[in-house]
């Protein structure tokens, strides 16, 4: 602890901690231009400088741990003026655009102009036409740049891509994409965020809206499983359509959190219905008798205990195949770990030193899992082993190690993974064996992860002391997941590693905890946002017609193992799932009264929907709705060894959805508008005799598919990836995401 | 020249020599309960009525008419009257004036002005639908006040009989006819949200360096 004083005010905080993060913990204001606090300082405003007694001159607050014993003043006439000099060298030339700028009214630089009060221009300096850039989803004016910095730094430091810089040229400096004529990153759309004038805006939303003109509605993102939190901007959508809603773009509180583009840019996936079918609404409470629903994860919690009462009420069956694996892979996990719950969140992730992630694209399939990453490799120097079969190129300069394994490997990957990190630890005389046992030689050339590999990632954990275990969803759905998740239970009980299981879709930890799964089988089923005879759909292809998650107000179980709440953005004014169940004889008057009613058994808490928080608030860490609890479970695991390791050969494809796309609902958003294709290396062309823009037909998994196959020169190796985004009511990862398939060509 | 009398002294209420204020003569009021019942009897047999009424009927038969005929005739209109709004063009390059900043949007106190605006081909802001519901505007002259750009002003068009309460106007309505603008024949605007006509001397100006 160390103890100073603001102003008079004594205060105390961790070691290391900024004065200004110290002073806005305790809420005393200091002003900032440049700051974000997720980001390491980039120190170019110096309008946060306070006087610090004993030190010659100002101190910049973002920049400076605070001393034991110091005295700091945040108010004097010579700070002020010095403020006062700094924003009128910012306001210099500064373009008096306001009246159309899309910041005005949420603009830090208006903000600071008025609250320094600088009200007339003395310097002057020769302005030069600057162009404004078109870089696809965003629009760059560098008149309007105040070169802060937020930008490169975030897109650095916490994206990963790397793909922007400051180009210094004096009074000409500017933004400038690195590397590169135009931008070509994953469009996460952060930099627009943290900007805090009106330099970089969204491309479509340009010019379309005043900040102050649209409420905001406090959500969760509903495309995969961390369920970051976001603001639905939403306003009237034109003078021509009455009584019409529309959201115009999504924000996110971008000191401490992070979207990536596809919970920025994918929010119009409303399923706008006009009326009621009242006809397919008795047709559905048929179809719900005749004995089984099948739905997919893009539900609340809500809606998974509605499913759960009409299970318990009238006997139905409930299959949803990837929550149930997921639900096995848990159970696997407890029953050697001794929780129920995996231990690490997002923060963990990011304030670790070392990281080992295994099974997962995960830049595709878990942006958030991968900005936490960046984080730490940034901040903390992690080491991270990105252990996989395709090598991925957004992962290249934050991954340390790439440990490349087979197709199918994993049982074994795992196990030599397991024995690397048990290594002199005191186990069990069963586990203790099962290591003993493992055919070595076998499981590396098999797995084609050799010695040195595992001794180079034990290297990487010299001297580390928080450390990481992520798991993907190639392992949940891998055909011998049992057995992974009991290796991985092992190594969170006795290593210092804490695990994190990604789960495949957004809110498969939620149902998996929620529904009584029942093994899938042929026959009869009512589909949810699934196949079956009959449909439910919020994706607007169904028999009856479903809101959308941004239609609806309950709960997600996050990534973090939190409940956190979403909100109606747009109004729909169909039949709901609650509408179903109340015709069913199961009674409630809102979906929402369900949230106090989620099982406490298995850790949630008996919390009414309205008493949750839906926002980060002025709170560093996510701080939404509750943590679920973890519960105490026995370790009655038993390992099974290792026999033989599959193998793949010929073609082989990977479900993997390009960048920014996770559902059916990105594919609806039309920011996001591309063709879905099958994305495959040069070598990959070579092997599988296509070229580019050949029209391809494959067998995958149950599916017939028609793709045209496109060379991605970003790619290495011989598996091509095989989007699953498209795919409407079938798109679900239920599978082993490799398959081998037989591809023949229909035409080019 | 007479001296104008000062602000302080229209604030002093006190009636006293030399300010601005003095008592008219009136006869008494009535103190008693007989008093009052006198002045009604004799107000109402003095028949006082029919002096005015003869006025009327002497002057309409002499047609010496000082009345208005509305709606064939109108008079002229203040320039800072707040009747229904036009929108300005430029001068000479005819130019809309209205960047569609919202802020007259923002403003409007019974919330009548919807706008809806994109991004156009020049990057630039374009406004592509804009109405003010006539029904529940109350000609406040707050959107004009406002407006940066002296775009949106307040015309003598005080005529807005409709069938319906909820009564639009569009931009097109309200715009000045292009060449109406380019010809010059437009007079700068006088009206309210106009600026004032000493506003150069203190206007401070900016460093330029060309
Ligand atoms: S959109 Fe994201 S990745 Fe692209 S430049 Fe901005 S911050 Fe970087
Ligand atoms: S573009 Fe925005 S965030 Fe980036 S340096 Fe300029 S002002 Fe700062
Ligand atoms: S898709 Fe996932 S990472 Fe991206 S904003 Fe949504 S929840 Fe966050
Ligand atoms: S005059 Fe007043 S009420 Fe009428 S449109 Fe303008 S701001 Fe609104
Ligand atoms: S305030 Fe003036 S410039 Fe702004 S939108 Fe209204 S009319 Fe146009
Ligand atoms: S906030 Fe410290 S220098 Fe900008």
């Amino acid at each position: 602890m160390v103890n100073f004083t603001i102003n008079g005010q004594s205060v105390s905080c961790e070691k290391g901690e900024t004065i200004l993060n110290v002073a806005r913990k305790n809420a005393i204001y200091i002003p900032t231009m440049c700051y974000l606090q997720k980001t390491t300082p980039c120190a170019s405003c110096r309008l946060c400088s306070v006087e610090a007694e004993g030190v010659e001159g100002f101190v910049l607050s973002c920049q400076a741990p605070a001393i034991e014993g110091l005295c700091v003043i945040t108010e004097s006439d010579s700070l002020h003026k010095e403020r006062v000099n700094i924003m009128k060298m910012y306001d210099v030339n500064h373009p008096l655009e306001c009246g159309v700028c899309d910041k005005s009214g949420a603009c830090d630089l208006q903000n600071k102009t008025l609250e320094f009060n600088v009200g007339t221009q003395e310097f002057s300096a020769k302005d030069q036409h600057r162009k404004i850039e078109h870089w696809g989803r965003i629009n760059y004016d560098p008149a309007l740049c105040i070169l802060c910095e937020k930008c490169t730094h975030v897109c650095n430091e916490v994206i990963g891509d790397d793909a922007i810089d400051l180009y210094f040229g004096g009074y000409g400096s500017k933004v400038i994409p690195k590397n590169s004529e135009t931008l070509d990153c994953t469009f996460c759309g952060e930099c627009i965020s943290v900007c805090p004038v009106g330099a970089l805006v969204s491309s479509d939303f340009q010019y379309t809206a005043n900040a102050w003109e649209l409420s905001k509605i406090p959500a969760a993102c509903a495309h995969c499983s961390a369920a970051c939190a976001l603001e639905y901007e939403v306003k009237h959508e034109s003078i021509d359509a009455i009584g019409q809603e529309k959201i115009y773009r999504v924000t996110n509180d971008f000191e401490v959190n992070t979207l990536c583009g596809a919970g920025r840019f994918a929010y119009d996936f409303e399923n706008r219905i006009y009326g009621k079918d009242k006809e397919a609404f008795l047709g559905a409470i048929e179809a719900i008798k005749k004995g089984a629903i099948r739905f997919s994860s893009l539900i609340t919690n809500e809606e998974a205990m509605i499913l759960q009462r009409m299970k318990e009420k009238l006997g139905i069956k409930l299959f949803n195949q990837e929550a149930l694996n997921f639900s096995k892979f848990m159970k696997a996990y407890g029953s050697t770990s001794g929780q129920s719950l995996y231990s690490a969140t997002l923060e963990h992730i990011r304030s670790s030193d070392a990281i080992v992630i295994i099974g997962s694209r995960i830049a595709t399939d878990n942006p958030a899992v991968r900005y936490a990453m960046t984080t730490a490799a940034r901040h903390k120097g992690a080491r991270i082993t990105y252990m996989h079969p395709i090598e991925d190129a957004l992962m290249q300069n934050t991954a340390k190690q790439y440990v490349k394994y087979e197709v199918g490997a994993e049982e074994g990957v795992m196990a030599l993974l397991a024995k690397t990190l048990l290594e002199g630890k005191t186990l069990d005389s069963e586990i203790s064996a099962f290591f003993a046992e493992l055919d070595l030689g076998y499981l590396e050339a098999e797995s084609n992860v050799g010695d040195e590999e595992m001794m180079q990632l034990k290297k990487n954990l010299t001297r580390t002391k928080k450390r990481t275990l992520i798991l993907g969803a190639d392992l949940i759905a891998h055909a011998k997941a049992e057995n992974i998740a009991r290796l991985a239970g092992l190594i969170e009980k006795h290593t210092e590693f804490k695990v994190m299981i990604v789960a495949p879709s957004t809110n498969t930890l939620g149902v998996s905890l929620i529904c009584d799964l029942d093994e899938e089988s042929e026959g009869y089923a009512v589909g949810y946002n699934a196949r079956g005879e009959f449909v439910l759909s919020s994706f607007g292809e169904g028999d009856l017609d479903m809101p959308s998650l941004n239609q609806q107000e309950g709960t997600f179980t996050t990534i973090d193992k939190r409940v956190v709440p979403t909100n109606v953005a747009l109004p729909y004014n169909g039949y709901v799932l609650n509408d179903l169940a109340n015709a069913l004889g199961i009674r409630a008057e809102y979906t929402i009264d369900y949230t106090s009613q989620l099982p406490y058994s298995v850790g949630f808490e008996c919390n009414a929907f309205d008493t949750l928080n839906a926002r980060y608030g002025n709170a560093i860490k996510d701080s939404r709705g509750y943590e679920l609890k973890s519960i105490e479970v026995t370790c009655d695991g038993v390992l099974s060894s290792v026999d033989e390791l599959p193998e793949f050969n010929g073609t082989v494809l990977y479900a993997c959805n390009p960048v920014l796309q996770f559902t059916p609902n990105t594919q609806k958003a039309h920011q996001l508008e591309e063709e879905a294709c099958l994305r495959g290396s040069e070598q990959f062309a070579i092997a599988a005799k296509l070229s580019d823009g050949d029209r391809v037909e494959f067998d995958f998994g149950t599916l017939r598919q028609k793709r045209i196959f496109k060379i991605d020169t970003a790619l290495k190796g011989t598996i091509a990836l095989n989007p699953a985004y498209d795919l409407g009511l079938a798109a679900m990862v239920s599978s082993y995401r490799y398959q081998s398939v037989k591809i023949s060509k229909v035409g080019s | 020249m007479r001296k104008l009398p000062s602000l302080q002294d229209f604030k002093d209420r006190n009636v006293a020599e030399g300010s601005s204020y003095y008592n008219i003569d009136g006869e008494a009021y009535p103190e008693t309960g007989w008093a009052q019942f006198k002045q009604v009897v004799t107000r109402t047999f003095r028949l006082e009525l029919f002096v005015g009424l003869w006025v009327v009927l002497r002057e309409m038969f002499k047609f010496n008419i000082h009345t208005v005929q509305y709606p064939a005739e109108k008079l002229p209109i203040g320039p800072r009257y707040r009747a229904v709004h036009e929108m300005q063009r430029l001068w000479e390059s005819g130019t809309e004036r209205c960047i569609g900043c919202g802020l007259c949007e923002k403003i409007c106190i019974s919330d009548c002005i919807r706008m809806d605006t994109k991004i156009d081909e020049n990057s630039r802001k374009a406004v592509t639908e804009y109405t003010i519901n006539l029904g529940r505007c109350i000609f406040c002259g707050y959107c004009a006040e406002v407006c940066p750009e002296l775009a949106i002003v307040h015309g003598g068009r005080y005529e807005n009989v409709s069938e319906q309460r909820a009564h639009y106007i569009g931009f097109e309505d309200m715009l000045t006819p292009l060449d109406m603008a380019i010809s010059g024949k437009v007079a700068e605007y006088p009206g309210f949200g106009a600026v004032t006509p000493h506003e150069d001397e203190r206007v401070k100006v900016t460093p330029l360096a060309y």
